[in-house]
């Protein structure tokens, strides 16, 4: 694996939590110190929000789909509907 | 044809739906408030789900519904018309960035989208799915975990440049 890909593996390891207390210290030492690393981090933090977000819009869109199939149906939207009349 | 998850989903509408929507109803909410919080609530159970985090004593059904009073309280607080936050089960909680705002711009967003799709549902199969880089690496038709493995940070390191790029760009501009 090429250094580069390392260094994200050891970032992914970090926000995952997945250091032991003295790595993890050890890490946040060099982040002190190193603010390329620093900036780095936070955008491979920005990249996994990123990823949780889109993946709960696609959730909500098949969710979505699931909704407007049942509401085709009669009963099911007339038992919906009715809780707001 | 629907998958196991479709029918599953289906399943959950019909028997939580109505339970949800009366709930809402009695804090004065509408159709559509009912809908958003039915889907939030399912979202944040099947999220706990895969991250084995769910309560080991309350049934899903229950689950859910303690998740759907929480996200309409919450969705009433913003509106101003209902603030009780009394008798929330501590076992039932929604994330902390659940309501979050998009971590970029839409327009970022939709670039990220469009330039990867198979980088971004391999990278959304491990950190959000939680598959394991074997389950991965078979789905994906990759030949050794190890390749889906190091495919996946390079996966990681384009969405993070793509973000970072946007972000000089947001800079200058």
């Amino acid at each position: 694996m090429r250094k580069q890909l390392a260094e994200i593996r050891e970032i992914d390891r970090y926000l995952l939590q997945e250091m032991t207390a003295p790595v993890r210290l050890v890490f946040q030492a060099r982040m002190l110190v190193a603010p390329a690393l620093r900036e780095k981090v936070r955008y491979q933090r920005k990249a996994l929000q990123l990823l949780f977000w889109l993946a709960r819009e696609e959730k909500r869109a098949q969710l979505d789909i699931v909704f407007q199939r049942l509401m085709k149906e009669d009963h099911f939207h007339q038992s919906i509907t009715s809780i707001f009349k | 044809m629907r998958n196991h998850e479709d029918q599953w989903l289906e399943e959950i509408y019909r028997n939580l739906l109505p339970q949800v929507a009366r709930m809402v109803h009695r804090m004065n909410g509408n159709l559509e408030m009912a809908k958003d919080v039915f889907q939030d609530a399912v979202i944040i159970y099947l999220e706990k789900q895969r991250q084995q985090t769910l309560p080991a004593n309350v049934p899903a059904q229950a689950y859910i519904m303690g998740i759907a009073r929480i996200c309409c309280i919450r969705k009433m607080k913003q509106t101003g018309r209902y603030t009780s936050l009394e008798n929330i089960n501590s076992d039932i909680s929604v994330p902390a960035d659940y309501y979050a705002l998009p971590p970029v711009e839409r327009s970022v967003l939709n670039y990220v989208k469009a330039a990867g799709k198979r980088c971004l549902q391999l990278l959304q199969a491990f950190y959000y799915d939680h598959l394991s880089i074997q389950e991965i690496a078979a789905g994906f038709d990759f030949k050794t975990p190890h390749s889906a493995s190091v495919q996946k940070y390079k996966c990681l390191e384009k969405v993070r440049e793509q973000i970072k790029q946007s972000d000089y760009a947001e800079t200058v501009s």
